[in-house]
């Protein structure tokens, strides 16, 4: 009587890891490619919550003045604050290269005082700008 | 002679790559850019005119754009148009909705009033209609 040699294997439950690591790969993808990586470091400020003019437009600033709560002008974080004479030295430097308006933004916190934004302001205007932008928080 | 049966399958060799290690490195990866990703907010901006403040005031015939002054009165920050005060960005924005469109709207901000008021009047324009918005600074 021809019997079945019984196949005894040990059957150990197998993990298809190649789905798995294909999904985590598209998942970092995602996380570096859909995330918005800021060009230049913001600082953090809380900007008025507006819906702004909707225009297509995104043309990057040459220069991003922030005013912050207490008033203080940065130019750029890692710098820290700086004076109204530096922002005037630096504005008449771009002016000698044809600043324009488009290439100035003006991030403002919204529970910062007029006074510093207004300060900015009539130093654009000085310089010859005729129009500003100024940023907001789309709500 | 002992020769393997030639029915016998001859052990194929393969090469095992362990893939533990990788997938280590692949999580921590993946909790690192979870982690230090920073959904940046969306920004816009409004851009109204400039305009330096003149001492000269403008008269108020039917094309000059109206003006409207943005500034505290007994320390509570109102929006003015004429001897009219409003201190709500919406009944501002029922005034603007009635005013023509065409000559523009000039806004004069004071110096004791939050950056977040002086912009919403602007926004309020946009909304309104306003092409011609132009921001005046008042000086101290």
């Amino acid at each position: 009587m021809p019997f079945k040699r019984s196949q005894s294997r040990n059957n150990v439950p197998v993990v298809e890891m190649t789905p798995m690591i294909d999904i985590v790969f598209l998942l970092i993808i995602f996380f570096m490619v859909a995330a918005q990586f800021a060009q230049q470091a913001k600082v953090e400020l809380s900007l008025p919550s507006e819906f702004g003019e909707q225009k297509v437009t995104e043309q990057a600033s040459m220069l991003i003045i922030n005013i912050t709560l207490n008033g203080e002008l940065i130019l750029d974080e890692s710098k820290g604050v700086i004076t109204r004479n530096e922002l005037n030295a630096q504005l008449e430097s771009l002016g000698q290269d044809g600043i324009l308006w488009e290439d100035v933004t003006i991030r403002a916190d919204r529970n910062a005082s007029t006074e510093a934004l207004n300060d900015v302001l009539s130093l654009l205007s000085k310089h010859g700008l005729k129009a500003t932008k100024i940023a907001t928080e789309i709500p | 002679m002992n020769f393997s049966p030639t029915g016998r399958a001859k052990k194929s060799s393969h090469a095992a790559l362990n893939l533990s290690s990788m997938i280590d490195v692949t999580f921590l990866l993946l909790i690192y850019f979870i982690i230090t990703t920073v959904i940046a907010t969306p920004e816009d901006a409004l851009i109204p005119a400039l305009k330096a403040e003149k001492s000269s005031t403008t008269s108020q015939d039917n094309f000059e754009p109206q003006i409207i002054h943005v500034d505290t009165v007994n320390s509570v920050p109102v929006y003015q148009l004429g001897d009219r005060s409003f201190s709500t960005r919406e009944q501002l924005a029922i005034v603007l909705e009635k005013l023509p469109k065409e000559p523009g709207v000039i806004f004069r901000v004071g110096n004791n009033l939050s950056v977040g008021f002086a912009i919403a009047a602007i926004q309020e324009a946009r909304n309104a209609g306003f092409e011609k918005v132009t921001y005046v600074p008042k000086l101290p």
